[in-house]
């Protein structure tokens, strides 16, 4: 028995071949659509896994410090390291800002931390590792800066000294690493007219501005223009030491909130991106609709035009079930076709997203289970047609 | 028709979908998150390098005095600005004296009058040492002529009480003049001390330099220890350096100092460690050195800030590896080394590292070993890696 | 009436005997009686007209033939099966299509999108020969009807004449043992239509297939032996002239 449907899509393939590329790019869109939200988490694991930690220490009560703003003093660590089961402590500091290189800005993560340490870079691409203690800077590909090049971040110049792949923000930021002291300066100390405004206001204060008191004013000023905080302490524990078990003992005694990987993970994924999911899997749910809709009316089509053919077929003998099983298999083998093309394309178009798209193979798999179900549906409305032809028909009056 | 067109279709067909089923799993295998990781190595070699100190300081003044009065008062006069250089002794401004001439005047008074009375009590000294030998005289003849019992005992006594009379006058008046004397004295003394005073109310400078800050102007009120002009000493200028307490291992005095200012960028000036502070700054966790200049240069300011590289001497020869190999496995530190084109951990003992991203290696590798360098994900023991040139096309700017 | 009887003994074991035909669409007060009293008796090898104007219940004659439409009541043998008598006899319908009834259209009604081959060969694989058994049948019946050199095309690529003898073919590939032929000259030239009739009357006689050619044709009406014209659902059998084909 030959295959009818392989004949009929062999006689009509570039009908065939189009929709296929049409129902294609469809697949494609879905696929990268779930490849944006696999990007997203990965995204997030990348920087919980990035940044060598095995616990956060965060201010009380807050989800920080990347969900919410944390705020600890720098000195804080000391105690914390002193904590059993520790072994290696260190501050960092994040903050969200506009980095400018010659006339373009670039919105990056820059990130403050002591080099060696937990939020240091584990890995680079290119260059070095930051050896002096100021102004310079390790920045990661996606900002698009190149070695050598000088960045300007708030008030000062840094030399970009080395180069990082993948080391992004659970927003899709890159990060460029500079020092911890140069991070607390640009994230707490302002520009030059705000700082004469705030020692002008404290100058204006009689409590601060005692002639009786010399020197007074100058240190408040000198203490206000200093920063002391960081947002958080990232640690490591020691080989044998369970997280949990450490994490509990820093928020009973040092009035802390600790978090763990899997609960850094929880509030970034389940809560930071919670809603881009949602958004995201009403969308792919839409699109699923769209490609069975799509799929049964080209299949439908397909089948009205073949009606006289169906209706000799049936008239000279053909089982029903061998003509619905034509009809299956061109829905199948459409559905093969468009995700062919789909994932092909996904995977080409993947790198200009703005945001890391992370293409799955378990979710091609899912998606080619999805495509083939969602034809196979699609394809029952045609069915249903071509087995109410009367073979009656195909005599004529 | 030997080969038919629908044959001749049916193979191009079976091509194209070949093709594509080819694609799908390239892509499938080698993009995405199932292909290897790419990777680029080097050969450790043997060197030594000059390790360096890297720290950032501002120009301070070693020596520099404030010039301020030690009472409050008013200024009067300020005779000196900023710039202007002055030699030791120069007065460079004058407090208001307020009373003090009036006091010193009182006092002028106050002595001659202390004068005038230390004359009157000399004169009533001599006058009761003139009674008081008149006393004696008369006392001698009458006891003569008590002994010849020509007078009565009473005439004697009165005698003797009149030459007891005579002497007390004689010291009170003796010790009238004292006072007197004593009286001057301490007026005197009072006279100095204002005097001591009116002379701070005048400012000194103490020593040859350059004023480098006018805080108040004739006319407004200062306490004590408020500063009306500050000198520095333009020769003694040198950068208070602040360098890292975990990376200022080495810092010695002498070690030798290349100082860029922030003024002028380009030009990189020489200078030597002149001191290392003997306190440090524990919350920021920085050690104090400071580094004085070679020859001092024209036109930098106090308070600026410099950028300081202090030179240690060369390390000996050892395998040197790139600090962008170095990396952490649990608690150990060290590098991947390629052993059959896979990736192994080796943990290494690592020494002194230069400014410009070598590390010395004291145990755990040696000449010649293959190490991974850059890699574009996080690397395990299982990783499958690819060797490749570079990761990154260089942008034609320095490595 | 003994004649008939006497035929249809003759074709006792193949051939078409229908007896007392009765149709009837719907039912109450709409109900229209498409045959009433169908007699008629194909022997194998023949080749039989069915005359009648249009309404006279032809197609419906036809369709109750092919075992398409059930009939009312009467009694049906084909290829000396009873396929109906009261009711269905036969309980799979489809198969007896296909593997007992062949059928010429109008029109061709090739599958376009099978090379003139494999439609012809489609019926045998249907009913289960090999695929390579199907194909040299086809092409045996292609080189009998003289449209073999257009084994490989498809079917648009071919003439009017050459898809109707192709069509043909594909009626006589599972050799059954009736043929029904709906108007197979209808748009064809005189020469043509005698070509077809010639192919039908040989092929009729090379596989002993009883055939019944609908037509009013009038080219064609003198070839045919005998001719049955159908008025108001009643057949009445008339001699034909039986004109040889050369």
């Amino acid at each position: 028995m030959i295959s009818l449907a392989g004949r009929d899509i062999l006689h009509s393939w570039q009908k065939f071949a189009l929709t296929g590329l049409g129902l294609g790019l469809l697949i494609g869109v879905t696929l990268s659509m779930a490849g944006v939200y696999r990007g997203m988490v990965d995204d997030a694991r990348a920087l919980l896994g990035n940044s060598g930690a095995d616990l956060w220490v965060v201010q009380k009560d807050t989800q920080g410090p990347y969900a919410e703003a944390s705020s600890i003093k720098d000195d804080l660590v000391r105690g914390v390291l002193g904590m059993p089961g520790v072994m290696r402590a260190a501050n960092v500091t994040y903050f969200t800002m506009q980095v400018q290189q010659g006339n373009a800005e670039v919105r990056a993560m820059v990130v403050g931390m002591e080099p060696g340490q937990p939020g240091s870079p584990g890995y680079l691409v290119a260059g070095r590792h930051i050896t002096r203690s100021h102004y310079e800077a390790v920045a990661d590909i996606k900002t698009g800066f190149a070695l050598g090049e000088r960045i300007r971040i708030r008030r000062h110049d840094y030399t970009v000294v080395g180069l990082t792949q993948r080391m992004v923000s659970s927003g899709g930021d890159p990060m460029v690493f500079i020092s911890l002291k140069d991070a607390q300066d640009a994230q707490f100390l302002k520009d030059n007219d705000a700082i004469l405004n705030d020692r002008a206001r404290t100058a204006a204060n009689p409590a601060f501005n005692r002639p009786a008191i010399p020197g007074l004013l100058e240190a408040v000023q000198a203490a206000q223009a200093s920063s002391h905080n960081v947002n958080a302490v990232l640690v490591q524990v020691q080989d044998g030491s369970l997280p949990e078990q450490v994490a509990q003992s820093i928020r009973r005694w040092k009035h802390l909130e600790v978090f763990t990987r899997e609960g850094m993970e929880d509030i970034l994924v389940a809560k930071l991106i919670a809603t881009s999911a949602r958004q995201i899997g009403m969308f792919l749910v839409i699109l699923a609709l769209v490609s069975a809709a799509i799929v049964a009316f080209i299949i439908y089509t397909m089948t009205l035009g073949k009606i006289r053919e169906i209706a000799v077929l049936k008239l000279i003998g053909t089982r029903n079930l061998t003509i619905a099983w034509m009809i299956l298999q061109q829905a199948l083998g459409l559905g093969l076709i468009g995700f062919v093309v789909g994932k092909l394309a996904a995977t080409a178009w993947a790198p200009i997203f703005p945001k890391f798209v992370l293409l799955e193979t378990r979710d091609a798999f899912t998606g080619l289970v999805v495509t083939m179900l969602i034809c196979a549906l699609a394809s029952t409305l045609a069915i249903r047609v071509a087995l109410k032809v009367d073979p009656a028909d195909a005599i004529g009056g | 028709m030997s080969k038919s067109p629908a044959l001749r279709r049916r193979l191009a067909l079976a091509g194209l979908a070949l093709a594509l089923i080819a694609a799908l799993a390239f892509v499938l295998l080698r993009a995405g998150p199932l292909a290897p990781t790419r990777v680029t190595v080097s050969r450790v070699t043997e060197g030594s390098f000059s390790p360096a100190l890297f720290g950032i300081g501002t120009v301070e003044a070693r020596r520099s005095w404030m010039l301020g009065p030690t009472v409050a008062g008013r200024v009067l006069h300020v005779k000196v600005d900023v710039g202007d250089p002055v030699k030791a002794g120069q007065v460079l401004a004058e407090m208001d004296p307020v009373d003090l001439e009036q006091r010193l005047a009182s006092l002028d008074a106050s002595l001659a009058r202390a004068a005038s009375a230390r004359a009157a009590a000399a004169a009533q000294l001599l006058d009761a040492r003139a009674r008081g030998e008149l006393a004696a005289i008369n006392l001698r003849r009458n006891q003569d002529l008590a002994n010849q019992n020509f007078i009565s005992a009473g005439a004697l006594e009165a005698r003797l009480q009149e030459k007891a009379s005579a002497d007390a006058a004689l010291e009170a008046a003796q010790a009238n003049l004292n006072g007197a004397g004593q009286d001057m004295t301490r007026l005197q003394a009072d006279r100095a001390a204002l005097q001591q005073q009116r002379a701070t109310v005048r400012l000194l400078a103490p020593s040859d330099g350059v004023v480098s800050s006018r805080d108040a102007e004739p006319g407004s009120t200062v306490v004590a220890g408020q500063p009306v002009l500050r000198l520095i000493d333009p020769a003694s200028l040198w950068i208070r350096l602040r360098l890292d307490q975990g990376r200022s291992a080495g810092l010695v005095p002498g070690l030798k100092a290349q100082i860029n200012l922030r003024s002028q960028p380009q030009a990189t000036l020489a200078g030597s460690v002149a001191r290392v502070e003997l306190i440090s700054d524990s919350v920021a966790e920085e050690r104090m050195a400071q580094v004085s200049f070679d020859a001092a240069p024209a036109g930098i300011s106090v308070g600026e800030m410099a950028e300081v590289t202090l030179q240690l001497p060369a390390t000996p020869k050892a395998p040197l590896v790139s600090s962008a190999s170095i990396t952490r496995q649990g608690n150990s530190i060290g590098v991947w080394r390629i052993e059959a084109g896979k990736p192994v951990f080796v943990a290494l003992k690592l020494g002194s590292s230069s400014l410009d991203g070598q590390v010395q290696v004291l145990d755990g590798l040696k000449a010649g070993d293959e190490v991974i360098v850059y890699s574009q994900k996080a690397l395990g023991s299982d990783s499958r890696i690819r060797v490749v040139d570079a990761l990154v096309k260089p942008a034609g700017a320095a490595p | 009436m003994n004649q008939a009887l006497h035929r249809s003994s003759a074709a006792g074991q193949s051939g078409i005997v229908i007896e007392r035909l009765r149709k009837v669409y719907g039912h109450g007060d709409t109900a229209v009686e498409a045959l009433k009293d169908v007699n008629m008796t194909v022997g194998p090898g023949e080749v039989v007209g069915l005359v009648g104007p249009s309404g006279s219940g032809k197609s419906t004659l036809l369709k109750c033939l092919g075992a398409i439409i059930e009939p009312t009541a009467g009694r049906m043998v084909l290829g000396g099966k009873v396929i109906y008598d009261g009711g269905w006899k036969i309980p799979d319908l489809r198969t007896l299509r296909r593997d007992s009834i062949g059928f010429v259209f109008q029109a061709p009604y090739l599958i376009p999108f099978l090379d003139v081959t494999d439609n012809v060969a489609l019926l045998p694989m249907l009913a289960g020969v090999s695929n390579t058994h199907s194909r040299s049948r086809a092409l045996e019946l292609l080189e009998a009807l003289d449209v073999a050199h257009r084994a490989q095309a498809a079917p648009s690529q071919l003439s009017g004449g050459e898809q109707q003898r192709v069509s043909i073919a594909r009626a006589l590939a599972n050799r059954p043992p009736v043929i029904l032929a709906d108007e197979p000259t209808a748009p064809l030239d005189s020469e043509r239509a005698l070509g077809v009739m010639r192919i039908l009357n040989a092929m009729a006689q090379q596989s002993q297939a009883a055939i019944i050619v609908v037509t009013h044709d009038e080219k064609i009406m003198p070839t045919f032996k005998r001719i049955y014209h159908i008025r108001d659902g009643r057949t009445v059998e008339e001699a034909g002239e039986g004109r040889a084909l050369s």
